[in-house]
């Protein structure tokens, strides 16, 4: 009933899923690097408590010194497990570390984890630990299409990328005021049939990215852009071009294509 | 044909805020659980949101909305077909004593498994002994460690030095803490090589007996047979079983991997896994304390004869627990007519 599909794009890996619903989305893998980042905090953390738990521990069994190293022992042992476990299980698949990394643990379906799989997949941890350093667990995450350790694979879990996303807000070049290609209403209407939308994001990446581009590059893309508008798409008058920018003939098109500026309005 | 962006993300942004403020406040909880009225807001929700990440996935026009509504789609779907655990399973520690009786459980339902391991080991055993009893020489092979290779300087060692210097409790209690992680360590490495479909398991076991054999008969030979059953089994007789119960479930691990696919109630079996491993846990427990405690006060201080009667009611208290413990005669295939929530 639900079908899920790999995907491998060439920035990253993703998982697809497909909902009964007919829906599909994408899930994006962690790879292993920021998976170890998060480990790395994740055991200063559990080594931190730990030292702290000894400390008191340590005072209570002033006396007995012997019980204090065995409890200790016991409970750097316990809490090594314990901590990931419980946190995956009952935090939202994250631990503090994952969380700070914006990494969290899911069910290969696209589910939350359950309890079981949290402990079964940590518990693995001795093999993946294999023979130093996580070797064999990093070699797994390598070679599984999914991204998984051999714990991950028998919990049947995943490690997704998670950042935070917001609305995306509104681009201020579909709402300026005056958009002159609007004097020329029928190749405006034209533009907007007959823009594909591929072309039109890509129009709308090359805006929104002006600040990231260097001015030349900037220059190159905007002018071989418009120029392809201008060839093969619709053909403003020159007396128009003689008074716009590359840049300024992308706003417009832009507000022609996204905004709300219907070149059947000024008609009217 | 496109769409109208601006129009469209301002007449669908309250729903799509709505959604994320519920799905924070479900996220938050621990048990998952909703009530009715939320039930049906986020299906409401969840089935406007998909239909809006329809719309702009075939328009292919923001791939920054697109890669947000797939987050919010994403969220949404997996509240809505997670089924929670009843919260009797989770917050009732009366619930959690139940591992000593699922544990005894677990342990008959999966009896073949314990088989394997039995048979693997004895086959270890008698290679090691065979090989030690026939070829002297193999001693210094297969028994790595100097004190076991001369009985007579250990047996000395131990006598005298239990005699001479009262071990404190303290140094027993640190050496017990010690004892306790590394049979966990290696007894839990022996279930999780089950990944390597039994085989790490096997070769582990294997290993196991033969240094069990090879000790056993190179001791016997040297006439200490008393002295190492007395040294031994007080906490042998724990120890040796759960090691055989981590192969049990190392055994058990590699068939649910190789039969995955057509096993629809994985859930239920990893839990097996898990009681399994949290049963030789608590075994080895006891173990490591009698190692420390116990086994190492030799003849003036604890006869002979009487080690070996502690041991052997262990060994008895451990197998009526085993065998009588918990419920009789659980289906397996009882266990399997368990609907399957999660897949």
């Amino acid at each position: 009933m639900r079908d899920t599909s790999v995907t491998r794009a060439s920035t990253a890996v993703e998982l697809t899923i497909a909902t009964p619903e007919g829906v599909l989305f994408r899930l994006p893998l962690a790879g292993p690097a920021c998976r170890l980042y998060a480990m790395l905090f994740d055991i200063v953390i559990v080594l931190a408590t730990v030292n702290g738990i000894g400390l008191l521990v340590y005072w209570i069994f002033a006396k007995a010194p012997g019980f204090g190293v065995m409890m200790v022992g016991l409970a750097e042992f316990a809490i090594g497990f314990a901590y990931s476990a419980l946190l995956e299980g009952f935090w939202n698949g994250q631990t503090i570390g994952k969380r700070l990394f914006h990494l969290r643990v899911i069910d290969e379906a696209g589910l939350p984890l359950r309890i079981e799989q949290a402990w079964v997949r940590n518990l693995m941890r001795v093999f993946d630990a294999l023979p130093f350093a996580y070797l064999v667990g990093g070699i797994s995450v390598l070679s599984s299409p999914l991204m998984q350790r051999f714990g991950d694979r028998v919990a049947g879990t995943l490690v997704i990328r998670q950042t935070p996303l917001s609305i995306p807000g509104e681009e201020s070049w579909t709402r300026q005021k005056y958009n002159s290609f609007m004097e020329y209403p029928t190749i405006a209407a034209h533009l907007r049939r007959a823009a594909i939308p591929e072309l039109a994001s890509l129009i709308q990446d090359a805006l929104r990215r002006r600040n990231q581009l260097a001015p030349y590059a900037r220059r190159e893309i905007y002018r071989e852009l418009a120029a392809y508008l201008q060839s093969e798409v619709s053909i403003f008058p020159d007396e128009l071009l003689e008074r716009l920018s590359d840049e300024q003939y992308l706003i417009n098109a832009s507000g022609i294509l996204f905004g709300d500026q219907r070149p059947s309005r000024v008609q009217s | 044909m496109i769409l109208n962006l601006e129009r469209f993300q301002a007449q669908a942004k309250p729903r799509w805020q709505n959604l994320e403020l519920l799905l924070g406040a479900l996220e938050s909880r621990p048990d998952r659980r909703l009530n009715p009225a939320e039930a049906h807001q986020l299906q409401e929700l969840y089935a406007h949101v998909a239909v809006d990440l329809n719309r702009v996935t075939h328009g292919a026009l923001a791939p920054d909305l697109r890669q947000y509504l797939e987050r919010l789609v994403a969220r949404g779907y997996a509240e809505l077909y997670y089924a929670p655990p009843r919260r009797s399973e989770m917050w009732q520690p009366r619930r959690w004593l139940r591992i000593f009786t699922a544990f005894p459980e677990t342990f008959r339902r999966q009896s073949r498994y314990f088989g394997v391991a039995i048979l693997i080991t004895l086959l270890g055993c008698a290679f090691g002994g065979l090989a030690v009893r026939y070829d002297p020489a193999a001693v210094d092979v297969l028994l790595p460690a100097d004190y076991l290779r001369n009985p007579d300087q250990r047996v000395h060692d131990e006598e005298q030095g239990g005699a001479r210097r009262s071990k404190s409790v303290q140094t027993e209690a640190a050496f017990s803490g010690q004892l306790i992680r590394h049979n966990i360590q290696v007894a839990l490495l022996t279930a999780a090589l089950g990944v390597t479909f039994g085989i790490g398991t096997a070769l582990l076991l294997f290993e196991n007996g033969v240094l069990l054999g090879a000790v056993a008969v190179h001791y016997t030979q040297r006439g200490f047979g008393l002295f190492m059953t007395a040294w031994l089994l007080p906490h042998g007789v724990f120890e040796i079983p759960s090691i055989l119960i981590a192969g049990q479930a190392g055994f058990y691990l590699a068939r649910l991997l190789l039969h995955r696919s057509e096993d629809r109630n994985v859930r239920q079996r990893m839990r097996e896994w898990l009681v399994l491993v949290a049963g030789l846990a608590m075994m080895l427990v006891w173990a490591g304390i009698m190692e420390a405690f116990f086994s190492q006060h030799h003849a003036p201080v604890l006869p002979y004869g009487f080690k070996v009667a502690i041991a052997t009611a262990e060994l008895v208290l451990l197998i009526l627990y085993l065998l009588l413990m918990g419920q009789r005669n659980i289906d397996a295939s009882a266990l399997s007519s368990v609907p399957s929530e999660n897949r």
